[in-house]
């Protein structure tokens, strides 16, 4: 194995990356296959298409602020949430694939997390 | 990859001399015998306290034994509690040169030192190149998560989990911790585990780190986290948790107790019983340093924020979690995983970027905190009960 993969050095996606801060149209991650969830990369506006690496596309039904999850499939209530194949919560609502998936649609199956969290 | 085997079987990637301290009144000394060689690999640790402390003495001595310590000079006051000569005798079972200066007898600072230089310059002329060739299946890698940010979980994190996987797959062995950050993935872990008794041992080290840390009055999820996306303490947990890759969990450490064979392993880093120390790890560099006295020969370390540390007895290798920092502090950074969210690469490419830093690493070029001198290391007071039956595989 080469040792010379350090993050940055490498010139087939340094030159990339510094003439286009990245992949312009990947806005999202999707950390396992199978997950019924993404994480959006960028703010995601309402009507844009949420893109990941390899493909996978989902229109955004309202904005998807950076670091927060839209649905990528229709979840129904009682529906776990799957995020790199792992759940992290259980639907309490209806989501839409589009929709935002967070604390107002979302319970925790271990601690309760809808206590007064917003300031 | 080339290392170094030792008299009592184990194989090193580094050559280090260390310097330890008995207790915080030879630390000065200890650290001027150690300054002038501290870009030849000469490392200072050490255990401040005077109070004896068995966990204290398990960790030191696994330090001293590491196989990535060629010679060992111990410094001690000579009146402090610790049990010195013990140690010196578990070095000299485990086949290291080891000396002991005691500085009421060598007559004070100035002769101790003087001997003291003396003595690991002699170590340093006896040095030979790495001969033993070594592959995957002998590397202990661990890691650590610190100065964590909204990416850290969705970048380098798991892209240090899929290193691990093929770490696994390549017959390493492997570990990550901190069961107080995984309060929510128990159920997950346990289904990982080896074995159903494991599974229940998984389940109660959260347990007792929930309980620990409510003792303490800290909380773990709240307004920040939901700021920043996250819907729930397992989604939380998940960002650290997805360090270990997928591949099943063989067994449950505590500090300084080593894997018996090949595999991934959960260290449990919450002390036993009751409050007693206060915070569990008082910072990132115990935590990585309990790993390393289980054997790990290189650190895995992700961050957001930037962290910097390194350590003194096992080289740590740095990645990030995102492009803007990669960027800002590219001199103390080996991995860049913001190229995950710039829409670059993917997870798994990243992660064999990683794997290849591991090889480089044990093959014996510095990490960016190793050429830099970084040599962080503390030890604090803890307890520990014996670790149970069902912890590690027969």
């Amino acid at each position: 194995m080469s040792a010379d993969h350090r993050g940055g050095r490498r010139s087939g996606w340094t030159s990339g990356r510094m003439s286009g801060g990245g992949n312009s149209a990947v806005n999202m991650v999707v950390m396992a296959p199978g997950d019924n969830v993404g994480v959006a990369t960028r703010d995601i506006a309402a009507g844009a298409t949420a893109r990941d690496l390899r493909g996978c596309r989902q229109v955004a039904l309202e904005p998807i602020p950076q670091g927060h999850k839209i649905a990528l499939a229709d979840i129904a209530p009682e529906d776990l949430l799957v995020r790199y194949g792992v759940p992290v919560g259980v639907a309490t609502d209806a989501i839409g694939a589009g929709r935002l998936a967070h604390v107002h649609n979302v319970a925790s199956r271990y601690l309760d997390n809808d206590e007064d969290h917003y300031e | 990859m080339r290392g170094y085997r030792r008299a009592d079987g184990r194989i090193g990637i580094r050559d280090y001399v260390v310097v330890a301290y008995l207790v915080e009144c030879a630390h000065h000394v200890a650290r001027r015998i150690a300054d002038p060689y501290a870009e030849q690999g000469v490392q200072l640790i050490g255990f401040p306290g005077c109070y004896p402390s068995g966990y204290a003495h398990r960790v030191l001595e696994a330090m001293c034994t590491h196989p990535n310590v060629g010679a060992v000079l111990l410094v001690s006051l000579g009146c402090e509690e610790f049990k010195r000569s013990a140690l010196r005798e578990a070095v000299r079972a485990a086949g290291r040169p080891v000396e002991m200066l005691v500085i009421q007898g060598c007559g004070g600072t100035a002769a101790t030192i003087e001997r003291g230089r003396i003595w690991v310059e002699a170590r340093l002329a006896e040095r030979r190149p790495p001969e033993t060739s070594l592959g995957l299946s002998d590397l202990v890698v661990g890691t650590k998560c610190g100065g964590s940010d909204g990416l850290s979980g969705v970048t380098i994190n798991p892209a240090v989990g899929h290193a691990f996987d093929l770490l696994v797959d390549a017959g390493a062995t492997v570990m990550f911790e901190e069961t107080c950050e995984l309060i929510g993935c128990e159920e997950h872990m346990a289904s990982r585990a080896a074995d159903p008794a494991l599974a229940g041992e998984i389940r109660g080290a959260v347990e007792k780190a929930r309980r620990y840390y409510d003792d303490l009055g800290h909380g773990s999820f709240g307004g920040g986290n939901i700021k920043h996306g996250l819907s729930t303490i397992e989604e939380k947990s998940l960002g650290a948790y997805a360090k270990s890759g997928t591949r099943p969990i063989a067994g449950l450490l505590k500090p300084g107790v080593r894997p018996v064979r090949p595999g991934l392993y959960l260290m449990d880093t919450v002390n036993d019983g009751a409050v007693r120390f206060g915070i569990p790890n008082i910072n990132d560099t115990q935590t990585v340093t309990e790993m390393v006295a289980s054997g790990c020969h290189l650190i895995l370390f992700t961050t957001g924020a930037g962290s910097v540390v390194g350590q003194a007895v096992a080289p740590v290798i740095k990645g990030v979690s995102n492009t803007r920092v990669f960027e800002r502090m590219a001199g103390d950074m080996d991995v860049n995983a913001g190229t995950i969210a710039d829409g670059v690469e993917t997870i798994e490419q990243v992660g064999e970027r990683i794997l290849a830093e591991v090889v480089a690493a044990a093959s014996g070029r510095p990490t960016r905190s190793e050429a830099l001198g970084h040599q962080e290391f503390v030890l604090a007071y803890k307890t520990y009960e014996p670790l149970g039956p069902a912890c590690l595989p027969a």
